[in-house]
């Protein structure tokens, strides 16, 4: 129950995070998607599956604290999940940089699916695809950075 | 470890998930049904962003706002303290404009122009020693003065928002006041009606001179609390200004009588003082 509201306000952080910088990157058309990463992030390092109903519990969260439309962020989690959850023991074959294209092509995927909802009438191929190429160095740069300071950072990618 | 494939029970319940989402998501899109929820948790978090605020936030600003006015009321204090007194200063001098000066066209000019600029410098008390003032012989004051360097102030008249402290007697860094109650100070004082004069003499007392006179030769009546004006015979002190008021008369003997004088101004009520300048 404590390690469940840890992670939930671990979640409030990260958004809050996440929704200050939005308001930096916007006008250099980039979005980061901290709060989807970090929850992608959350599934893959699990040792056991993450269940469809904390999955969309989490993404529900997401859709009342980001202000956003409910269900938006409760489905793209559930799927994501799902797709960590059956390819777990694959990606322990990948190389770092597949595992880090495939977060960043899911935040890319993440930022089409949501501008899709929200910003259809505005809808920028050039934000998605800036956004794309930023998110994948963004991976790159936390996947190195894991990889020079393993005990600072306590990730393992 | 190794993590388990979802199994089929897991990945029906994804699916009945992901369907519940997308169909919430398309109700939230289609309709306002959730409106309410969202306006809730809005109101909730605004709510709880002030709390959280009223409880960390506000305690240290207040704190530092205290600190900080209390620092700003005492300078301000300090301010209005200093400019209260020069008006004071002012006052007084306004009040003997006729009669303080030796150059009384120095004030009648300033009268007809309408222009008030009197000629004293600001002075600003270095040190002085009450306990000495109080107890003992000699009485001195140490004052800076806020004016002209190149200016020679020996001999100019000190004095505050009461009146006539005493004179400038030596000019170095700092400049130092015999006070009218050093014993070594000699003041020539007049009563109103011009036909007593004497030379008054500090008596080692605060805020006391003593005259002795011989009342053979003096013939005019003297009273208690009757006023004691400066002469203007020494050449330092303009005359006609009210000193004090004469507190007792000793009859010593039949040639000689002493009155003891209470002065008007204490050097040591203010710190700011005047320095008139000729």
């Amino acid at each position: 129950m404590t390690s469940l509201f840890k992670r939930f306000f671990l979640i409030i952080f990260i958004n809050f995070i996440d929704q200050n910088l939005a308001i930096l990157f916007s006008k250099l058309f980039i979005i980061i998607p901290l709060t989807f990463l970090a929850y992608s992030f959350y599934v893959y390092k699990s040792d056991k599956n993450i269940s469809a109903l904390e999955a969309f519990s989490f993404g529900f969260f997401v859709d009342l604290i980001s202000d956003t439309f409910f269900g938006l962020n409760a489905t793209i989690y559930c799927l994501v999940t799902y797709f960590i959850n059956q390819n777990a023991n694959s990606f322990k074959l990948f190389s770092y940089l597949q595992i880090c294209l495939f977060f960043g092509l899911s935040a890319s995927a993440y930022v089409g699916f949501t501008q899709l909802i929200t910003n259809l009438y505005d809808f920028s191929y050039i934000t998605l695809l800036v956004s794309s190429i930023v998110n994948i160095i963004f991976c790159f740069f936390i996947a190195l950075i894991s990889s020079y300071f393993p005990q600072q950072l306590n990730i393992k990618l | 470890m190794a993590r388990t494939a979802p199994t089929p029970g897991q990945k029906i319940s994804f699916i009945m998930l992901t369907l519940i989402s997308t169909l919430i998501l398309y109700l939230d899109l289609t309709s306002n049904n959730f409106q309410n929820i969202k306006n809730g948790f809005k109101a909730f978090k605004i709510s709880s962003f002030y709390i959280l605020k009223e409880i960390s936030i506000e305690p240290i600003k207040s704190i530092i706002s205290f600190t900080k006015s209390k620092d700003d009321l005492l300078e301000e204090n300090k301010n209005l303290k200093a400019a209260l007194e020069l008006s004071y200063l002012n006052n007084y001098l306004v009040s003997k404009e006729n009669i303080f000066y030796k150059d009384k066209e120095i004030i009648k000019n300033a009268h007809d122009k309408g222009d008030y600029k009197f000629a004293y410098d600001v002075a600003y008390l270095k040190s002085i020693d009450p306990n000495m003032f109080i107890c003992c012989d000699k009485h001195r004051m140490f004052i800076e003065i806020k004016g002209n360097n190149d200016a020679s102030y020996n001999e100019s008249i000190v004095f505050n928002s009461e009146g006539i402290l005493g004179q400038i007697i030596n000019e170095s860094k700092f400049y130092e006041v015999l006070l009218l109650t050093d014993i070594s100070h000699s003041l020539p004082i007049k009563l109103k009606s011009n036909k007593f004069y004497c030379n008054a003499k500090g008596s080692g007392r605060a805020e006391y001179i003593t005259c002795n006179y011989n009342p053979l030769i003096w013939t005019e009546v003297i009273n208690e609390s009757q006023a004691v004006y400066t002469s203007g015979l020494g050449g330092v002190y303009p005359k006609d200004i009210e000193i004090g008021y004469v507190n007792s008369i000793i009859n010593t003997n039949s040639k000689e009588t002493r009155i003891e004088i209470k002065l008007l101004a204490n050097p040591l009520n203010g710190s700011q003082f005047g320095v008139l300048n000729y």
